[in-house]
């Protein structure tokens, strides 16, 4: 898949521009602060509808505008030309049109176009919280099925009310509230085994594309990935009765998908706690890679890939090496640094203050 | 923003602000234009809010809108008291008489489980329907509460407080809308209608 232009209306600092994009490779040249990021956030928001820096929508429109647009042509790889019409508002949910026709939702979009995104802020999968490690895996499910999109919102819609209700009880627990928190309960543990399974497929699928990635990086080593919570051996419903108690004096649910880990590990170690931020980094690198390659491969087309000035922290040969492993396809790169030896662009465009110069 | 406005316009401004669906730059755009209007208009608007509220009131029953004690449909005898449809709220009954497909009665709940808006079971026409069911000759339930979280936790509630109560309790199915294509419909529809599929009558 191609995105063949792209053009931003107020959005983050950039106020009407527009990019001519190639099949192969784009370097985006400019100075830190002057827009390249919001670029590949641009780009990224048409695949996913949220921003891979983790911010409202809101938050990505230019201050002084109401509404920001983000308008792109797709080629797709059975020659269908899409033009992809997205708009974001402060304060109302999105718009969607795609060949002018309005979608019924914004998140009907999703599946249509597929960015990967490589960020150092990837990092944070590795080091960060298991919320950032949940969040890679559950996009890398929306990514490959946007069925789980929506089963995805309903786990954490169970979740928000569940809490809700519990701290409305306030620590006591009547026969009422009770009878309450058992319906609850049941949606919770309806969509949150669904959720689990699917976590758990996507694991094991992923396990070994990661292993192999890392491999390309810097040789051979073993990874891990496991993803085993406790609920998933007696059942989520069974999981959530025993937590009950302990859930009504917290006010909070202790036990679901919304608190999993996903463990990583590098030559037997968990690579939180006991690698090198050399071997952090890679890991990031092979978990973006392995998706990339796991939707490239079930789609039978690459995503676009994006490297948002990854090249620049790492060493020479590890980026040689990530070049060498990218696989064919529209492939943007930015960096405010020089381009890397290794790179060969077949267009160059040079960013300064949210205006191509 | 909000000082630059006399008092009697922002007031008006909040009371718009507070309806469903329109927020501050609506209300704004409203009360901008009621300004503008001719005052016999706006008296209109006016008394037709107030003859609304004072004429309009909800079934004794069902708690569907009427104008008199009992609602249109638990005013007509053809209807089958034996069935009760019970929906979130009194438009949902325009979307079921629409079908002509209902020929019995309904239960408006007045909203749907929703912690997060602060309503539970004690804030919905619950006791009513199970009173309903005590006393009138209620043989079906069909819960036809929204296909989303709330309306699902909602139904499941019900289903598990009025089964002991002897009646039989259906849900509406969901599924694929008629005149569709497969292609079309999305990946959860059409897994729902699958697991609810029906053998052919032949």
């Amino acid at each position: 898949m191609i995105v063949e232009h792209l053009e931003l209306v107020d959005f983050r600092n950039y106020r009407k521009e527009r990019f001519e994009l190639t099949d192969g490779t784009t370097v985006v040249l400019g100075n830190n602060g002057h827009g390249k990021t919001n670029l590949a956030e641009a780009l990224a928001y048409l695949a996913t509808l949220s921003s891979f820096r983790g911010v409202s929508n809101e938050a990505m429109i230019r201050h002084e505008a109401e509404t920001a647009v983000i308008r792109a042509t797709v080629l797709h790889p059975d020659g269908r030309r899409s033009n992809v019409d997205a708009e974001l508002s402060r304060g109302a949910p999105g718009r969607v049109q795609v060949n002018r026709q309005r979608l019924r939702r914004a998140r009907d979009l999703l599946g249509t176009i597929r960015v990967t995104v490589f960020s150092p802020d990837d990092l944070g999968i590795v080091k960060g919280s298991p919320g950032e490690r949940r969040r890679y895996v559950d996009d890398a499910l929306v990514a490959l099925s946007a069925k789980y999109d929506a089963v995805r919102l309903d786990v954490d819609r169970a979740v928000r009310q569940r809490n809700r209700l519990l701290k409305q009880m306030a620590g006591r627990m009547d026969g009422d509230d009770a009878v309450t928190l058992d319906v609850w309960d049941a949606r919770l543990a309806d969509a949150g085994e669904r959720f689990g399974e699917a976590r758990a497929a996507l694991i094991g699928r992923l396990a070994p594309i990661v292993q192999e990635a890392y491999g390309d990086l810097a040789g051979p080593t073993s990874v891990g990935l496991s993803y085993e919570p406790p609920w998933r051996t007696q059942g989520l419903a069974a999981a959530l009765a025993v937590a009950r108690t302990a859930d009504v004096r917290l006010r909070a649910s202790t036990v679901g998908p919304h608190r999993d880990d996903i463990e990583l590990s590098i030559g037997s170690l968990p690579a939180r706690s006991q690698a090198s931020q050399g071997e952090q980094r890679t890991l990031a690198l092979a978990l973006r890679l392995g998706t990339h390659r796991l939707v490239s491969e079930q789609e039978d087309s690459a995503p676009v890939l994006v490297l948002d000035d990854v090249l620049s922290e790492l060493d020479a040969s590890r980026a040689a090496a990530l070049l060498r492993h990218l696989p064919v396809g529209q492939i943007i790169i930015t960096t405010a640094g020089a381009i890397p030896d290794a790179v060969e662009p077949h267009r160059i465009i040079r960013i300064t203050d949210g205006a191509q110069v | 923003m909000s000082a630059s406005y006399t008092p009697v316009v922002q007031a008006l401004i909040e009371e718009f602000g507070r309806l469903p669906g329109i927020g501050p730059k609506s209300a704004q755009r409203i009360v901008f234009y009621l300004l503008k209007l001719p005052v016999d208009d706006a008296k209109r608007l006016a008394k037709a809010i107030v003859d609304a509220k004072e004429r309009v009131q909800f079934c004794d029953r069902c708690f569907n809108i009427a104008d008199g004690p009992l609602c249109p449909v638990c005013r007509d005898d053809r209807r089958d008291p034996t069935v009760v449809c019970v929906v979130e709220e009194p438009r949902d009954i325009v979307s079921v008489e629409r079908t002509g497909e209902f020929h019995g009665r309904y239960h408006v709940l007045m909203g749907a489980l929703n912690p997060l808006d602060g309503i539970g079971p004690e804030h919905l026409k619950v006791r009513e329907l199970v009173t309903r069911i005590g006393s009138d000759d209620i043989e079906e339930v069909i819960l036809c509460t929204n296909p989303n979280t709330e309306g699902e936790v909602t139904a499941l509630y019900l289903a598990r407080l009025l089964k002991p109560l002897g009646v039989r309790v259906t849900r509406l199915a969901s599924g694929l809308p008629v005149g569709g294509d497969l292609e079309y419909a999305d990946e959860l529809t059409l897994g729902r209608a699958l697991e609810g599929r029906r053998v052919v009558e032949t």
